[in-house]
């Protein structure tokens, strides 16, 4: 069995009276994509700064790689690598000259900074000022950054919130290279369809806590509700829905009364989204 | 502590400072602006006093006077007289009447105008007045039976007056360091707005570490300048070492500075709307150099009277370490305290 990269004890942390994060636990295995879901508000940014080192629990304790963060956090830092929400690049110096400084921060003495801006989609841009780029090239200079010291835990938030698909699509490109690798990623992310295509396990988070943990699949079999969606043709000659639920005693009976009484003009299988998990769990939307 | 790493920081902050076009332009212009104003100010003192003098009669004791320190430059009218007095080229102008002589004769008081410009001091308005009664005393054979005895409080600069240029010379070297401490401030509060230092403190550099590089940069830059500058204009005089540790002292008080400015300060506006009145109190103690006697002890509060007071002294008076030990002490004290309180606010804004 794979060993926990990331193992959070009764994480809280307090803004002053406001309680972000509520004693949430969980483990994420090495090599394994953990997305982390939820509104905004909810805590995911706050954890995702305990875990990095980046803000000091209030309570409990993160544990990377088997180190305390609080106690190692500099022996930690320097095994992980962070992409941010917000871009946050020297935009005066060019893509090669901020990917070499943090090569430096981070202590590698060889470093190829064009190969990794040609794998991040960026070939021949390198002596571009960042000032230059577009939203989604900024974007991918900011995960090349978050790679280049082959981090053993990558962190990434938001990573393709509001970019174009081909950007979008890069990415996750990026970070499934990534687990390859042998990196554990830790995503979050309110696009729920980005974290069911990309991740092992998901978990939702809530108002400071974790509501639910598993993976895609199981909380789709645990929360969700498989149905069947339909089309018919309406008293007035006008396109009518119509949903059958299944895996209920009723189902077949259902079926057939449908095709009976009713003219179908289209029919599809529909499974749980993990937004309908979510809100079936907390009565909410995600954004 | 990781040197390396310090290393890259630094290397990284005095790249994107030179890269900054307004704070490049404004360092090598402000640096070029205070060396020409240092050349163009007077580079000696002129104590002649230049009177002008229109005199209808031919008075021996006035048209042939030639005292030391006084120049009586005659012209032909008392228009002409006036017109010098406002062009600036007399400090005053003295106007006889026609009947001086007789009046004098007869034991009646003549009249003698004297013209000035607004801005002529009191004390300058007196000396010539009292000249005048001089004259008139030696145009009849009287002599003044006064004795004079001078006491001379602090140094004696009989006869080594400081030159205007000289005595703006702390002011100009307190002024290259505030520019660069607004160009770190700036610099610092790019980098949290940014959420670049947010970047940097992910990677295995600490906050020390941080604070340290920042450190280097502000003083570095701030010292630099300083140092060339005092070079340029010939400011080492005295005590080359005295000069350098106190210039050193005050870059490291304006980089503390720097830091508490930035602690405030969101943008480029903000850095500068902070910064003006860190300027106009640090600039007050060099105020009592240009102009001595103009501002009391208060000044002893503001951190910068110690740098000031060390340079002009050595500078100027060529005092030495026993001489200026004290200020020095001062100064670091005030640096220390400024730094600690710099880093401590930078710091929860930081985090």
């Amino acid at each position: 069995m794979a060993r926990d990269a990331i193992l959070a004890e009764e994480l809280t942390y307090r803004y002053g009276e406001l309680t972000a994060v509520d004693h949430i636990s969980f483990n994420v295995a090495e090599s394994e994509i953990m997305g982390f879901l939820g509104p905004n508000g909810a805590g995911k940014t706050t954890t995702f700064k305990m875990l990095t080192g980046q803000l000091k629990p209030k309570g409990g304790q993160a544990r990377l790689l088997g180190m305390d963060v609080t106690k190692n956090v500099e022996k930690v830092q320097g095994e992980i690598g962070v992409c941010f929400e917000t871009t946050n690049l020297y935009e005066q110096m060019s893509a090669l000259e901020n990917l070499n400084l943090f090569a430096r921060l981070f202590g590698m003495r060889s470093f190829d900074g064009n190969a990794l801006l040609e794998r991040v989609g960026l070939p021949g841009r390198g002596k571009d000022r960042v000032e230059t780029y577009s939203k989604g090239m900024k974007q991918r200079l900011m995960v090349a950054r978050s790679i280049l010291n082959k981090p053993r835990v990558l962190f990434l938030d938001e990573p393709t919130v509001g970019l174009d698909p081909t950007s979008s699509e890069t990415i996750r490109n990026i970070i499934l290279e990534e687990r390859e690798r042998g990196a554990t990623v830790f995503l979050t992310t309110h696009d729920m369809l980005e974290a069911d295509k990309l991740s092992d396990r998901v978990a939702f988070m809530d108002q400071g806590k974790i509501v639910a943990l598993d993976t895609p699949h199981q909380l789709k079999q645990q929360y969700g509700r498989r149905a069947l969606k339909a089309k018919v043709t309406g008293d007035d000659g006008g396109l009518e829905d119509r949903e059958i639920t299944l895996d209920t005693p009723e189902t077949a009976e259902a079926v057939r009364k449908l095709f009976s009484q009713e003219k179908v003009i289209t029919i599809h299988s529909e499974e749980a989204t993990l937004e309908d998990i979510f809100i079936s769990l907390t009565g909410r939307g995600l954004v | 502590m990781n040197w390396r790493i310090i290393g890259t920081l630094a290397a990284k902050d005095f790249s994107l400072f030179f890269r900054n076009k307004l704070f490049a332009a404004l360092t090598a212009i402000a640096f070029i602006f205070y060396i020409v104003v240092y050349f163009v100010m007077p580079g000696t003192v002129n104590e002649n006093l230049e009177i002008g003098l229109y005199s209808p009669v031919t008075l021996p004791a006035f048209t042939e006077m030639q005292e030391e320190g006084l120049e009586v430059e005659m012209v032909a009218s008392e228009d002409a007289l006036k017109e010098g007095v406002i062009e600036g080229r007399y400090v005053a102008g003295v106007s006889l009447p026609a009947d001086m002589m007789e009046k004098l004769a007869s034991q009646q008081k003549p009249t003698i105008s004297l013209y000035f410009t607004p801005d002529v001091p009191q004390e300058m308005k007196d000396t010539v007045a009292l000249i005048i009664r001089e004259l008139a005393y030696l145009q009849t054979g009287q002599s003044l039976n006064v004795e004079v005895t001078e006491e001379i409080l602090g140094p004696d600069m009989t006869g080594t007056p400081i030159p205007p240029r000289d005595r703006l010379r702390p002011l100009l070297a307190i002024m290259i360091l505030m520019v660069e401490m607004m160009g770190l401030a700036s610099l610092l509060s790019e980098e949290m707005e940014r959420g670049t230092v947010h970047a940097l403190l992910v990677t295995p550099m600490s906050i020390k570490e941080l604070f340290i590089a920042k450190g280097i940069t502000g003083t570095g830059l701030a010292f630099g300048q300083a140092v060339l500058f005092m070079l340029v204009v010939g400011g080492f005089g005295g005590g080359p070492l005295i000069i350098l540790v106190a210039l050193l002292l005050g870059a490291v008080l304006v980089t503390g500075a720097a830091f508490l400015i930035s602690s405030v300060s969101k943008d480029f506006m903000s850095v500068l709307a902070w910064s003006i009145p860190a300027f106009i109190i640090f600039m007050v103690p060099s105020f009592s150099i240009l102009f001595p006697g103009t501002i009391t002890n208060w000044i002893k509060i503001i951190p910068s009277y110690y740098l000031v007071d060390i340079v002009h002294r050595v500078a100027n008076f060529g005092s030495g370490w026993g001489d200026v030990w004290l200020n020095l002490l001062i100064l670091l004290g005030f640096c220390l305290v400024i730094t600690w309180i710099g880093i401590s606010v930078l710091r929860r804004r930081v985090r």
